[in-house]
């Protein structure tokens, strides 16, 4: 169980995938303009994880090692199809919203990152304590930034169509820079910035 | 005979990795497919009805929306797109006849929030409403559309696409 | 003809891969340090967006939509890329040794670039012909070779720049995409 806890909180901090490894960035910068966006792909790249890691640690010892990466990339590509399919069942304004960056969870580089380096070495435990640290570390940083450019690029915060407040004079003057791909890479360039200055993350 | 094998072995095993895939994604793919066109059918239904609220039933073919309120024709729906700031803006157009615009309401865009999506709004759409087809466009260009604004490349977008398209629509049905 | 030419600007300038799609990202921080390497990524890049945009037009027209299993179009496609990419490979490694040594190396990293699936989604969502997906993936390479060469030789002078200790490297690198990705949003509307 300690272990459990150890695989999990470490990808939450000290291998936050997004601010110290800055992998899986094209989605962080794309579909940060929302936090229902944000949120949508979190329990994207949350079910594509875990469902890889899962299945690649039980397969890990038959896998013959030639066509390791090609079996992983197309055990990736499944878990990623069968989430565009719920959504696109169950959520679809969220599936078009969140456009070609579904799809592309399969080409993310956390998760064949995962798969390969974590998922193919060790016990199907460990995996998921793996799995479910990274994503969340992932879904926290990514809600991070939705939760800042959002609130500076409208003026307020809404989360499933209801709006949960709205700031006085920054919603009729919106800072509309924020919401645009620009402002992505302004927000998470000062965070990184602002991380290493309180010492969050150590330089490299 | 065991060294044959053990070569082929990798290649019967992604082979085998890809039978189970497509296997479930298939099984997937068919709980999903109803649920799916359900979906995409009430949104279209959803966009008629902003446009046509008392309709009762409507009926698709050659991309052309034929719009009815007990079994009678109430109006004609189509698709129209156009190319505004950042890519293609897409509007459902609504006729009330060969002369007359029932409305249209904005589909899908990718305009610059808090500009260009400003031809979403009401204050900009409403403008079509019963609107002659002669008076679509903008009034610089002697219509009777006022832009929205700080959205005059969006806004020239819609009026152009709307036009074109019901133009080609109004001789089709004629 | 026109329409050819608007679809390239669009996907060069307008909606650049990189600046307003985030799509190749990785290579774009990572390369991006020197001019030289920049090139020969976004050359290699280029060249596996255009052979992949045709292969996957052909798979997708002759054989995902005709037998109705569009929704397996992720998993064919990353199989086409990734299995294209090593013909590619192969092929360079066989007949031009000297090219092999230049674009080697960035080949294999091709193979889980977005930018690439990304292209194929792109002409398929937008059911684009064959000779557009084609057009499509030359004017989104381009757009690509083109901002990695500015970027490259902005982050050449900014390694000798005083920034403040905590913006150096990434965060820096980061600001100075803001910036090129505002300079390049005075090319919306064009067309």
């Amino acid at each position: 169980m300690a272990g459990f806890v150890r695989e999990f909180t470490k990808g939450i901090v000290i291998s936050n995938p997004i601010f110290i490894l800055a992998l899986g960035l094209c989605p962080a910068l794309a579909v940060s303009n929302t936090i229902d966006n944000a949120l949508g792909m979190s329990v994207g790249v949350i079910f594509v994880l875990l469902g890889a890691n899962i299945i690649i640690s039980l397969i890990r010892k038959s896998v013959p090692n030639i066509v390791r990466i090609p079996t992983f990339v197309v055990i990736i590509a499944s878990f990623v199809t069968i989430v565009s399919l719920v959504f696109q069942a169950y959520v679809p304004a969220l599936h078009e919203s969140l456009g070609i960056y579904l799809p592309l969870i399969a080409v993310n580089c956390i998760i064949l990152g995962r798969a390969e380096a974590f998922a193919s070495k060790n016990p199907v435990t460990a995996s998921i304590a793996d799995a479910l640290g990274i994503s969340v570390g992932f879904a926290l940083a990514l809600l991070l930034i939705a939760f800042l450019r959002e609130i500076l690029g409208t003026g307020g915060l809404e989360v499933a169509g209801t709006s949960l407040f709205t700031l006085p004079v920054l919603s009729e003057h919106p800072l509309a820079l924020f919401v645009l791909s620009p402002g992505a890479f302004l927000v998470i360039g000062l965070l990184l910035a602002l991380f290493r200055r309180i010492g969050a993350i150590k330089h490299e | 005979m065991v060294s044959m094998l053990r070569r082929f072995l990798p290649v019967l095993y992604i082979t085998l990795v890809v039978l189970i895939t497509v296997t479930l994604l298939n099984f997937t793919e068919s709980i999903t497919r109803a649920q799916i066109e359900a979906r995409q059918h009430e949104r279209i239904e959803a966009l008629l009805f902003e446009l046509f609220p008392e309709m009762s039933d409507f009926f698709f073919e050659d991309d052309l929306y034929t719009i009815f309120d007990n079994s009678t024709e109430i109006g004609y729906a189509f698709l129209a797109t156009g190319v505004g700031y950042a890519g293609d803006i897409d509007v459902l157009v609504g006729l009330e006849d060969a002369t007359t615009l029932k409305g249209i309401t904005v589909v899908s865009h990718q305009e610059t929030p808090g500009l260009g999506d400003r031809i979403t709004e009401s204050d900009f759409i409403n403008q079509f409403r019963g609107l002659d087809i002669d008076g679509v466009a903008l009034r610089k260009d002697g219509g009777q559309v006022d832009g929205a604004t700080g959205a005059t490349i969006s806004s020239q977008a819609v009026v152009d696409a709307v036009r074109e398209a019901a133009m080609e629509k109004i001789k089709e049905l004629r | 003809m026109s329409e050819l030419f608007t679809i390239f600007i669009s996907m060069a300038l307008v909606n650049n891969f990189i600046l307003v799609k985030f799509l190749g990202l990785c290579p774009f921080f990572g390369v991006s340090k020197k001019l030289g390497s920049a090139l020969s990524m976004s050359a290699a890049v280029t060249f596996v967006m255009v052979a992949a945009s045709a292969a996957t037009w052909l798979i997708n027209n002759y054989i995902l939509i005709p037998f109705g299993v569009e929704y397996m179009n992720i998993v064919m496609y990353i199989l086409i890329i990734a299995s294209l990419v090593q013909i590619i490979e192969l092929f360079i490694r066989r007949t031009n040794f000297a090219l092999y040594n230049v674009f080697g190396i960035y080949l294999a990293l091709i193979t889980t670039n977005c930018a690439v699936l990304g292209i194929t989604l792109i002409n398929t969502n937008e059911a684009f012909s064959f000779i557009e997906s084609m057009v499509a993936a030359l004017g989104a390479g381009v757009g690509f070779t083109l901002v990695l060469a500015i970027m490259s030789g902005i982050r050449e002078r900014l390694e000798l720049a005083d920034s403040p200790k905590a913006m150096k490297g990434l965060p820096i690198a980061f600001i100075t995409a803001t910036m090129l990705g505002l300079a390049f949003s005075g090319f919306g509307g064009i067309v």
